[in-house]
């Protein structure tokens, strides 16, 4: 049984349907299917007993994430823990109400400019959706064209979050001032990977951490170019590609398109080896020196990831057959519960999706009237909150806690709370093992195993073990192997490539009509934080309704009407802090370590609006910007 | 891989004689006040971790290369993707890491505060602009604004986009308001991207949020500290050279060095914009000789499948997207005309073939396909050395391969021509 709080059963031949007998599926008030709540007791303190120790901060803005978030916590200085979050997402700007009534292939190059650091994956489920609408199928060099761009992608984008987004947290700089005695134990360990990134001490990895100063800081940024450089060869331009339309890709190939690939590619053999040494000393160090760090930015093992890296004979773009060809990607789709792997299926995964914006500033869209769909192509149930069915009216407030505070939607999965990110679809694939067979990679059940070519450095394997836990320095490790199974799976789709290459199946695009008829479409990718879909409604040849749900949103979600956390909220919440500085001096790092490790990217996350578009006309009490 | 000449790592800078404020072990000094905000003087837990990088002790420069040392890089986002900020990530001539480390010759460092790289957060970030609000800043300032401007009287009692609280109050401060507040102190005001400087896809048809260009929002009587209107880089993203380039043109004349750099009317950098994409289109000749790509990959000109390159003013295909690598044409995309003010609306649907293009591509099938045909010819021709005299020793050829009449005629009249030009020599 794969789901637990909505009332869907599934009958002998796997059929999904409601269960009978239940008066209103999807209503928000049923105590019985309500979920339970890991952190739910700590919210419900009584704030008269905060003692005068519990500070209050509101971060606005976080820095080092991509776009604008802003945090709210309440640092407990008596038992030196985070006893409160809030996720506030900044920035609206209305891209679906933009995208209505359009030509559906214009979606691809609207909704890529949804997000700038993910500058690719949104053209790319752009297609998928449009192409599953349309009913057609990509030729096996188009779908390779697009694995190898979003290879490309996770390449600049998983080095540049460790190189200047999370290291400088661990560098010398910062941890000087929070915890001095940690740079000075620093300077004495020696650095087990040594041989491998060349930093003789673990104090030597943290000065290359430093902003704009550090070695491994500078190499990250020209390591990203690297990245970029061999996502153009495949997507045209990088952000925002030029080649990606629906049936394949517009790309002109050549001999020259591969051997820049390739010898770019092969930088990063070495580079990956050097990034998982780095990162692994420097985490066994903090766990070393205080165990307690396992405890900064945990919370439960709940994942959601949609998968990436089609199989080109498997791959026929319908949404009828998104289980079959979810399962053959070479990162597998599904649903983690507690540790434990649910499904892998993208139909169970699209039938539990819901977005409710009870704390977000959107009026409920969950009418009657706007309820097209209860039912996928297939019979299966959805919704009135699923994708297909969501309108969404912005509807900017102030901001209250109690009430609305975000710009982002809560989606959750069979009303859960769930999280995404670069490590959720390793730990999905390692579950799985149901990747394609290939010479660079393995999945064992409780890991990865990665094999590393000799280059500069030797021939390598490297274990991704399968953490027992979900906290900051698990999602950075995670991040970094995550780049070194990136640059395998690569290896494992270049020589795929060439395969197709030689029998002369160059053709990278099939043509297509835009059907005039009422359609629906679904794509299903993942960006480098992970979860990443777009699901369209178009009719006679234009968009009526497009909807775009991704990582940040999943992860930077505020409450559910359940009282349920998002997941930066939970992540939050039982931080401890573990500044060796006085009580005045306390920065709250370990706060923001947490944010930081889920690598937010909030662009995307608030592009969020569709539907009639009614916007309150009220008088803005600070209105002197526009004075 | 070292950065040679950043002497700040090692201690404290040697060339710096004072050295007053504290400094930690790799040479970045900490905050002199941890726990106060200087502007309202009340306790702010981030302070202290303000390991900001304008208290990195700066860097002498040789006075002939002129006289800024400094100056601060406001970058603030609108409706923004962050795409623009990526861009900038990825110039290399000069490179954002070079600016910011000041390790360009002549050019002052660029001290940045910006989301995506500062170290400090929160209350301890908002007080880097209430700092330049107020003039307590050591240098000039300069904004860069990316994304759209959106109108905040639409948003209600909320805001479309906030960006920090103000000190005082906590109140929710708009990104905007810091624009309105700051623009006018700065010594320029740069919209980076086709959203800043147009209005761009927030802008579009459909938008609910009042998006606009930052031209449009401050007016053209709109002059910065310096006196200059705004500067408009569009493209989306725009190619992240194309910003640093501008960037160091302007210091290089601010230094005394380098003369203006000129902008057009539309206050784009005109050296950078004057030039239509199709007229540095690696696909331009086949144009000329009349050949159109007919399906998606095809390696032909690509104006029926949709591209306006001939109309669009980018320098894209000159100069790469990054590192002089990509780009729409030169990878097989067409050109949606992101750098154009009517972006995207007056390009859409953009798979549609322009409807001017009839006209020109019917003309070039005709002229242009003679002039291939008799290019193919006088090909053929060269790719036959004097030596071979009737047919080429080739291991690769797959048919005996015998020169046309046609080239037996080309090579005698061209030989005759040849023999009459040699006597003048």
């Amino acid at each position: 049984m794969c789901f637990k709080n909505l009332p869907i059963e599934f009958d002998s031949e796997g059929r999904a349907r409601l269960r009978e007998g239940v008066g209103d599926p999807y209503g928000l008030n049923d105590g019985d299917r309500r979920r339970s709540y890991t952190k739910v007791a700590v919210l419900e303190r009584d704030p008269v007993q905060e003692g005068p120790r519990v500070r209050d901060w509101m971060i606005d803005p976080v820095t080092r994430v991509a776009g604008a978030l802003a945090v709210h916590t309440k640092l407990d200085l008596e038992k030196r823990e985070a006893v409160e979050g809030h996720s506030m997402a900044m920035l609206f700007r209305g891209y679906e109400l933009i995208l209505q009534g359009r030509d559906p292939r214009d979606a691809i190059d609207i909704s890529s400019r949804a997000c700038g650091v993910c500058g690719g994956v949104h053209s790319t489920v752009s297609s998928l959706a449009i192409e599953q609408a349309f009913g057609i199928t990509p030729p096996p060099m188009g779908t390779i064209v697009r694995n190898l761009g979003e290879v490309a992608e996770m390449l600049y984008d998983h080095p540049l979050h460790l190189g200047l987004l999370a290291g400088p947290d661990y560098s010398s700089a910062l941890v000087e001032v929070t915890n001095p005695e940690l740079v000075v134990e620093a300077r004495r360990t020696p650095a087990p990977n040594a041989a491998t990134h060349g930093y003789q001490t673990i104090g030597d990895i943290m000065d290359a951490m430093n902003p704009l100063t550090g070695e491994y800081y500078v190499e990250a940024l020209g390591i990203t170019r690297l990245g970029r450089e061999m996502c153009q060869l495949m997507y045209g331009k990088y952000p925002h590609p030029s080649t990606l339309v629906p049936g394949g890709v517009m790309t002109t190939l050549s001999t020259s398109t591969f051997n820049e690939f390739y010898n770019r590619l092969m930088k990063y053999v070495d580079y990956s080896k050097k990034l998982v040494g780095i990162w692994d000393d420097v985490i066994d160090f903090f766990l070393d020196q205080n165990p307690d760090y396992a405890r900064v930015g945990d919370r439960p093992i709940n994942l959601i990831q949609t998968g990436i890296w089609d199989q080109p004979e498997v791959y026929d773009g319908t949404y009828e057959n998104a289980s079959a060809w979810g399962d053959a990607r070479w990162s597998t789709p599904g649903i983690i519960i507690n540790g434990e792997l649910l499904t892998t299926r993208l139909h169970d995964i699209n039938m539990g999706i819901e977005e409710f914006v009870e704390h977000s500033f959107y009026e409920d869209y969950a009418t009657d009237e706007n309820m097209k769909f209860p039912q996928d192509s297939l019979g299966n149930p959805l919704s009135p909150y699923h994708a297909w069915n969501k309108q969404t009216i912005p509807k900017p407030t102030g901001r209250n806690f109690k009430e609305k505070y975000s710009w982002s939607t809560a989606p959750r999965w069979d009303r859960m709370t769930l999280e995404t990110g670069t490590y959720g679809r390793m730990w999905t694939t390692a579950l799985a093992q149901k990747h394609p067979t290939n010479d660079f990679y393995e999945a064992t059940g409780d890991g990865i195993r990665i094999l590393m070519p000799e280059a500069t450095l030797p021939e390598t394997e490297m274990f991704w073990k399968v953490p027992g836990r979900l906290n900051a320095l698990e999602r950075n490790r995670g991040r970094a192997y995550a780049t070194a199974w990136t640059t395998a799976v690569g290896l494992g789709i270049l020589l795929q490539a060439f395969d197709y290459w030689r029998r002369g199946e160059t053709k990278t695009h099939t043509k297509f009509t835009i059907p005039k008829d009422e359609r629906l479409g679904a794509g299903f990718w993942e960006a480098g934080r992970g979860y990443l879909t777009h699901h369209l409604h178009m009719d006679k040849g234009k968009l009526v309704n497009y909807q775009i749900n991704t990582p940040s949103t999943w992860n930077a979600s505020p409450r559910d009407p359940f009282g349920g956390l998002g997941p930066y909220e939970e992540a939050i919440i039982g931080t401890p802090i573990l500044e060796s500085v006085g009580d005045d001096d306390v920065k709250g790092i370990d706060v923001l370590r947490s944010i930081r490790s889920f690598d937010p990217c909030m662009p995307c996350t608030t592009h969020i609006d569709t539907g009639k578009g009614v916007i309150t006309r009220e008088l803005n009490s600070c209105s002197c910007t526009l004075d | 891989m070292h950065i040679v000449g950043l002497t700040w790592n090692c201690g404290k800078d040697p060339m710096t004689t004072e050295n007053t404020t504290p400094t930690i072990s790799n040479g970045l000094t900490i905050e002199p006040e941890p726990g106060i905000n200087r502007v309202s003087g009340k306790p702010d837990p981030f302070a202290s971790i303000g390991l900001r990088s304008r208290h990195m002790p700066t860097k002498r420069h040789f006075g002939a290369l002129g006289p800024l040392e400094k100056i601060y890089l406001f970058w603030f986002v609108g409706a923004s993707c962050d795409g623009c900020t990526i861009a900038l990530t990825a110039a290399t001539k000069p490179s954002a890491e070079d600016l910011m480390a000041g390790t360009v010759p002549g050019l002052p460092r660029v001290e940045v505060v910006h989301t995506v790289v500062s170290v400090e957060s929160g209350a301890e970030w908002v007080n880097n602009m209430v700092m330049a609000e107020n003039g307590e800043l050591d240098a000039p300032f300069v904004i860069c604004w990316e994304g759209s401007v959106m109108d905040e009287t639409k948003s209600g009692t909320g805001y479309w986009m906030g960006l920090g609280e103000d000190p005082d109050t906590g109140r929710t401060v708009t990104s905007l308001e810091w624009l309105t507040r700051l623009a006018p102190k700065a010594a320029a005001v740069i919209a980076v991207g086709t959203c800043a400087t147009w209005g761009g896809i927030p802008a579009a048809e459909g938008n609910v949020t009042g998006a606009m260009g930052t031209m449009d929002y401050l007016g053209k009587d709109f002059r910065s500290a310096f006196g200059v209107p705004v500067v408009n880089i569009p493209g989306c993203s725009p190619i992240g050279d194309n910003i640093t380039e501008t960037a160091a043109a302007v210091l290089l004349f601010l230094q005394g060095l380098a003369p203006l750099p000129e902008f057009d009317e539309l206050g784009r950098p005109a050296w950078l914009f004057g030039e239509t994409v199709h007229r540095h289109c690696p696909r331009a000749g086949y144009y000329e000789e009349g050949v159109f790509a007919e399906e998606y990959g095809d390696k032909e000109c690509l104006v029926e499948l949709g591209c306006w390159g001939p109309v669009v003013q980018c320098n894209i295909v000159e100069r790469g997207n990054i590192n002089g690598h990509g780009g729409c044409m030169q990878m097989g995309g067409i050109c949606i005309g992101c750098t154009m003010p009517s972006f995207p609306d007056k390009f859409s649907p953009f798979y549609a073939t322009p409807p001017g293009s009839a006209l020109s591509t019917n003309t070039s099938r005709v002229v242009g396909g003679f002039i291939r045909r008799m290019r193919q010819v006088t090909m053929s021709d060269k790719n036959r050395s004097p030596r071979w005299d009737e047919e080429a020793p080739s291991g690769w050829a797959r048919h005996k391969s015998e020169p046309m009449v046609a080239n037996r005629i080309t090579t005698k009249f061209y030989k005759a021509y040849q023999d009459s030009r040699k006597s003048f020599k």
